[in-house]
């Protein structure tokens, strides 16, 4: 196996993404809290990182209660990590600094490097470059850094991200990326082990970070956006490894001629053909996405849905034309909404309001008010024919609005979701088959602010129970093919 | 010892200032890869014309081959279904003709008939290396572009995959009283383009367009091998 950087040392990742104690270098007492250094200090507080954080300022002085250090090698403790804010020509010195401290790893904050394509930025790079050969990994420069919920370890300006840990890894080239996913993962249920915003990747970047989480217990999908990679065959080499253990979702930017030009000044790496990577990603059994929404779907899916493949699912929700979408649109991703036997159509259609019902599948419950008990009957009914692999239930919750006007109530209160999201549980317990649910909300204005909230919270219900929900049920069947296409095809290979 | 004579083909065509390989060399460099070509003979001169045109059979094809000829159909350098020795020896005047001003000779061979016709090549990526590329041959190429890579060295697997890939892929069923292609000859070919491209580092693209079907039996009909 070729790797492209072989430290004579192995890297302590713990130490990187669960320091004990950590420096921030480039805080400054005046500026208030506005800097980087002071941001992330702030931040990093604020999601209630349990160790040590020393702040570091040549001019040195106090930032609320902490005494600032003037050098990292004034700090009598050890120190696991070190987050740089420094400008760009002064990180080679304070890189050294933490060198001589023997701290394992370091994120670089700062930007002015091979990203202004100037013979100065390249220079920079440089010296980075050939001070972590010497011993100190580098995350960065022009970077977000890393987000680990776990530690506590947060992103630039993160200070609100969950402390929530789960199997879902991000690496980004791109900081706002990194921070966006974050952020839409709180609400959406995407629980992370790791986020890395890499930047430049002057050290650690996508081939070294792809094989430590490979190997990484802890995550159980690598998701990436990428926009051009350093070594191709080393690239390839850890894709294919991580991509036989675990599923690694990809997002490729700049693969249009447009996208390759901003590529170019972005990040200062190539793009690389459309046709070449999506081929490449299809050798490896990488499941390749259009944008970070398609990625957020694919690895809630991967996350929540045990690993399997649902060809065949039922669909219970309200109206006709939702169960003709359904079918459309499971077709084209090779998923079979297969049509129950007339007995079971009867057994299913006891439960069902009439006129208007259909039993058939996709199962149309034709009220929007049918009461959770009876929406359970129906699932644990639909369960029971053996081709049906995985259930959808789309929940048409916002009606509620409407009764609840009616009872002088808040919709809050009015709409069944906890004792829904209980029932749901259930029956994934009592089948075994997994229920993914959508919720819809075509009521996203101003006057149904309260429609919107109450669905936040019905997701939440449904999401501590270990449910996955989608918001419409393209993006659940898209996001179902992708774990289908990625199962089926490992055990092609395991064949 | 497959690999120092093509290396030798090459580093020939290179110490004469060529960036590129002439059909004939291409095969030849092919078939040192255990890829499937079509059976031919290079003629010099008009009175071999005879006894080659008997030991490959009619019908034949022939060809004015030279590394300066690209387009030969645009030029009247290309002769088909050729069926005797008058035929024969009128097309190899008049491709010698038509090359007057080149450093040519003719290529004889025999003539494939088939309705499939596949592409297979080799580009190098800036990123990746070389990658193999397959398709739709002939004039489908370019009009469809329904063409799948994948980084060398390939595996079988990936050969069999990067085929059904194509959205055309149907092409190689038992289709309309034709026979399935046969798929281990074609997954070889894939492999061995990638082999190529792995072990010749002057190769720097490989264009097998056609490679024509006949029955189940893919065979290499044109080549061209660009140098670096």
């Amino acid at each position: 196996m070729k790797t492209s950087i072989a430290p004579a040392i192995p890297t302590n990742f713990e130490r990187i993404f669960h320091p004990q104690n950590i420096a921030i270098i480039g805080i400054s007492a005046e500026d208030g809290g506005t800097g980087f250094g002071s941001g992330m200090f702030l931040a990093i507080k604020a999601m209630g990182f349990e160790g040590q954080i020393f702040p570091v300022n040549p001019k040195g002085g106090n930032l609320k209660g902490s005494h600032i250090y003037k050098k990292v090698e004034d700090i009598e403790e050890l120190v696991d990590f070190a987050i740089i804010t420094v400008a760009a020509k002064h990180v080679p010195e304070v890189l050294e600094g933490c060198l001589r401290k023997g701290i394992e790893g370091v994120e670089i904050l700062s930007s002015g490097f091979s990203e202004l394509g100037t013979e100065a930025g390249y220079e920079l790079e440089k010296k980075i470059k050939s001070i972590a050969a010497g011993g100190i990994r580098v995350v960065g420069p022009n970077c977000f850094g890393i987000y680990c919920p776990k530690s506590g370890l947060t992103l630039l300006p993160g200070p609100d991200l969950s402390r929530q840990t789960g199997s879902v890894a991000f690496l980004s080239q791109s900081g706002g990326n990194a921070i966006d996913l974050a952020h839409k993962g709180k609400w959406m249920g995407i629980r992370f082990s790791k986020v890395v915003s890499f930047g430049n990747g002057a050290d650690l970047r996508e081939t070294d970070l792809l094989k430590y989480l490979a190997d990484d217990a802890s995550t159980k999908v690598i998701s990436m956006y990428i926009e051009g990679i350093k070594d191709g065959d080393a690239f390839f080499e850890s894709i294919q490894y991580a991509s036989k253990n675990k599923p690694v979702i990809v997002c490729k930017g700049g693969l249009s001629q447009a996208g390759l030009r901003s590529v170019a000044s972005h990040t200062a790496s190539l793009g690389g053909s459309r046709i070449i990577w999506q081929s490449v990603l299809r050798q490896v059994n990488a499941i390749s996405v259009q944008d970070l929404n398609e990625l957020a779907h694919a690895a809630l899916a991967f996350s929540l849905l045990p690993p399997g493949i649902y060809k065949r699912i039922s669909v219970v929700g309200g109206g006709g034309a939702l169960g003709v979408g359904a079918c459309d649109a499971a077709e084209a991703l090779d998923i079979e909404i297969p049509p129950f036997t007339t007995e079971q159509q009867e057994s299913i259609g006891k439960f069902l309001p009439k006129p208007g019902s259909s039993a058939i599948n996709p199962i149309d419950v034709a009220n929007p008010f049918v009461p959770p008990q009876v929406l359970k009957e129906v699932l644990l009914e639909a369960a029971k024919d053996s081709r049906i692999d995985l259930q959808i239930i789309i929940s048409l919750l916002y009606h509620y609005k409407v009764l609840a006007t009616a009872m002088g109530l808040k919709v809050t209160e009015v709409a069944p979701f906890q004792e829904l999201a209980e029932t749901v549980c259930d029956v994934v317990k009592t089948t075994g088959k997994p229920v993914v649910v959508v919720l819809p909300n075509p009521k996203k204005g101003l006057d149904d602010f309260d429609t919107t909230e109450m669905l936040m919270i019905a997701r939440r219900e449904f999401l501590e129970r270990g449910l996955p929900v989608f918001d419409e049920l393209s993006d659940a069947l898209r996001a179902i093919s992708q774990v289908n296409g990625y199962f089926a095809q490992r055990n092609a290979n395991h064949e | 010892m497959n690999k120092e004579s093509a290396i030798r083909i090459i580093s020939n065509a290179l110490q004469a200032g060529r960036k590129t390989l002439s059909e004939f060399e291409s095969k030849q460099v092919l078939a040192l890869y255990d890829i499937p070509v079509t059976r031919e003979i290079l003629l010099m001169d008009k009175t071999e014309v005879q006894k080659a045109a008997q030991e490959i059979g009619y019908p034949l094809v022939m060809k004015g081959c030279s590394a300066a000829v690209a387009h030969k159909t645009e030029k009247g350098l290309i002769h088909v279904d050729v069926r005797t020795i008058e035929e024969a020896r009128n097309a190899f005047d008049k491709i010698m003709a038509g090359l007057k001003c080149m450093d040519g000779a003719v290529l004889m061979q025999e003539m494939v008939s088939g309705k499939r016709e596949l592409v297979i090549g080799l580009s190098r990526d800036e990123q990746f290396g070389p990658c193999v590329m397959f398709g739709l041959g002939g004039i489908f190429t370019e009009i469809l572009r329904d063409i799948s890579f994948r980084k060398a060295p390939l595996t079988k697997n990936d050969a069999l995959k990067m085929m059904r890939e194509i959205k055309g892929h149907k092409i190689l069923y038992d289709i309309r009283g034709m026979e399935a292609a046969d798929t281990e000859i074609l997954s070889r070919i894939l492999i061995n383009v990638g082999r190529i491209g792995l072990e010749i580092g002057d190769v720097q693209e490989i264009d097998l367009n056609p490679v024509i079907l006949s029955g189940a039996k893919p065979i290499v009909v044109d080549a061209l091998i660009v140098l670096k």
